[in-house]
């Protein structure tokens, strides 16, 4: 029995107002489930990161419901008061950059949410280290972002998304900046995380030749998100 | 938790110190119009305390000789003198010269007193070459400022005055230094007129010129004998102005040096103003330049207190860095400036009120920065 972690049912979103009014997503309804990588594909501008957003708890929709594993966090409006509180404790960020703050070490940027959340020095840290030794960086601990490669800079943002014991990973473009061996082995890696760590990864992608790699694609048809079934090999039908 | 403004600081330490450099000079010149104020104040005093004198005896219907001219003839000193309670007076006269190149001519007031006389404005204990005047003519004590040394000769108008004592820290009301004359060479220097300008007051019919006259009369009051009362006396039977010292402060401080005051208050306010400008710019650019990474901060969830804090932390630093840079600055140059610049803890401790409030309030331009970011800016490249 799969475990939702994600789900969304009518979600809505407009922007502007009266002839400037436009609808990115209308009814968007869907569910993400633990243990499970699915990718997020459709044309620029299809509404993408807005959905990502929403989920995230960055943005507002106009109606809908989102629900992130038990909890509600929006039924026509926020159910919470601090958002920021739900993106802490319940969700990892992944970006098409590293964006690891750059006056921190590379340890410190992975305790800053948790020590932020009230987790006692010892033990962030000593989460911390686990992660940077699972994402083979522990040597880099110590080192400011600057000195890491992109590559590691990535595992590096990575392993501060998963800090806090997240449910859920929203990865936007984690792939952009990086090469094609690169990229698979990032994917590969949340593909990983998912499964050993039992946290539902929605990832945005551009790049169709990770798509074999990922369980499930969801995409915005019409302003609905929709699932493409993969074809035994992988490859998009 | 992780101090961010701590982290952030180290991590660009050169360009925080030299930022704080800049401001704090800012700061540094606000200690030293402070200072320059407090200054004028002293050496405004200085002539007053040093003549020690109970009553200012000037010109009816004037405030006296440091706040306008005062003419008194000389012989109303005896006549001062027989006055009940009056234990002893003296005449003086003040006046501005300019002493010839050494190598720039110095401009100085001459105080003429007489070197034999019961009251002297010449404090001793300023003395720190030579002797007093002794002799009634072509004596002079002038203060180091003027760079003259004991021995020399020094022409002025008719006359050669051999320098046969050096002062330090006697000033005028106006911070100009002192130089010390005798009453008969004072007058002769302040009244007398030039060969010429004689002849020509002749041809016109004006045969006489005097120039028995002295700019006030300072005056001691016998033990017992109130003041005021004195003062009063003094002024209804000679018909003349009489200030106490403590009256004659007042005029100094009040009509002469508040004008300076408002002055050195309108440059001190606008340079404080000018530095609370100056941190908040760069406190906002500081801001600015950490957006996107204040945009991540709130994306993964980071409280805005905890952004906020780091940003008002780091303003307060930026303005106590800069503060003990003004301490250094101001220290290390107060006594290169011409005249008096005096700098007080009470003064510093104010400035560092103003400097920690003006800290607090141009946080608040990146305060709105932080507050105004979305997270939605940390997604995409």
């Amino acid at each position: 029995m799969k475990e939702t972690a994600i789900h969304v049912e009518n979600l809505v979103k407009e922007f502007g107002s009266g002839e400037s009014l436009v609808r990115v997503i209308e009814g968007a309804t869907f569910s993400v489930y633990k243990g499970e990588l699915v990718a997020l594909v459709a044309p620029s501008g299809a509404g993408k990161t807005t959905l990502l957003l929403m989920i995230g708890c960055v943005l507002e929709p106009n109606s809908g419901t989102i629900r992130l594993g038990e909890e509600t966090v929006y039924d026509n409006g926020w159910t919470i008061r601090d958002t920021r509180r739900i993106r802490r404790s319940k969700i990892g960020f992944i970006f098409q950059q590293p964006h690891l703050i750059p006056f921190l070490n590379i340890l410190e940027n992975v305790t800053l949410i948790p020590l932020t959340d009230g987790v006692p020095a010892k033990t962030a840290e000593r989460k911390a280290m686990e992660l940077l030794e699972y994402f083979e960086i522990s040597d880099k601990a110590r080192s400011e972002p600057a000195q890491l490669s992109g590559g590691q800079q990535q595992r590096a943002a990575i392993a501060r998304a998963l800090a806090n014991n997240p449910q859920i990973i929203l990865a936007d473009e984690p792939t952009a900046a990086l090469d094609q061996k690169r990229s698979v082995d990032v994917v590969k890696l949340l593909k990983k995380i998912a499964q050993e760590q039992n946290v539902a990864v929605i990832m945005v992608t551009h790049d169709e030749a990770m798509l074999p790699l990922v369980d499930r694609i969801l995409t915005i048809r019409d302003k609905k998100v929709v699932e493409k079934p993969l074809s035994s090999e992988g490859a998009i039908v | 938790m992780i101090s961010l403004a701590r982290k952030d600081v180290a991590h660009s330490l050169g360009k925080f110190i030299v930022t704080a450099m800049g401001v704090g000079m800012l700061l540094g010149i606000v200690l030293i119009m402070i200072g320059v104020y407090r200054g004028m104040i002293i050496d405004a005093q200085v002539l007053l305390d040093d003549v020690g004198a109970d009553l200012w005896i000037v010109q009816q219907e004037t405030l006296g000789p440091f706040a306008e001219a005062s003419r008194l003839h000389e012989d109303l000193r005896e006549s001062v003198q027989s006055m009940e309670g009056v234990a002893a007076a003296e005449a003086l006269t003040f006046q501005n010269l300019q002493l010839p190149a050494k190598p720039l001519p110095v401009r100085v007031v001459a105080v003429g007193y007489d070197p034999l006389g019961a009251i002297s404005p010449l404090n001793p204990d300023r003395l720190i070459a030579g002797r007093p005047l002794r002799r009634q003519h072509y004596e002079m004590v002038l203060s180091d400022k003027t760079g003259y040394r004991v021995g020399d000769v020094i022409p002025l108008q008719r006359h050669r005055y051999t320098v046969v004592g050096v002062t330090h820290g006697t000033v005028s009301t106006g911070g100009d230094p002192l130089v010390f004359v005798s009453l008969k060479d004072a007058q002769e220097l302040q009244f007398a007129y030039s060969n010429e300008r004689i002849r020509q007051d002749r041809a016109r019919g004006i045969q006489a010129h005097d120039t028995h006259l002295v700019n006030a009369i300072v005056a001691k009051i016998r033990p017992g004998f109130d003041r005021a009362s004195v003062a009063d006396q003094i002024a209804q039977s000679l018909h003349k102005n009489v200030y106490t010292d403590t009256r004659e402060r007042t005029i100094l401080t009040k009509n002469l040096i508040k004008m300076a005051s408002k002055q050195i208050g309108m440059f001190t306010v606008i340079l404080v103003i000018v530095s609370t400008i100056i941190i908040a710019l760069i406190i906002y650019t500081m801001t600015l330049e950490k957006l996107k990474i204040i945009a991540i901060m709130k994306l993964i969830g980071l409280p805005n207190r905890v952004i906020m804090r780091m940003i008002m932390e780091e303003t307060l630093w930026l303005g106590l860095l800069a503060f003990a840079f003004a301490l250094l600055f101001a220290h290390g140059i107060y006594d290169k400036f011409p005249k008096r610049v005096v700098l007080q803890n009470p003064d510093a401790l104010r400035l560092f009120v103003v400097v920690f409030v003006a800290s607090v309030l141009a946080s608040l331009t990146g305060i709105h920065k932080v507050i105004k970011a979305k997270p939605a800016e940390a997604l995409g490249g």
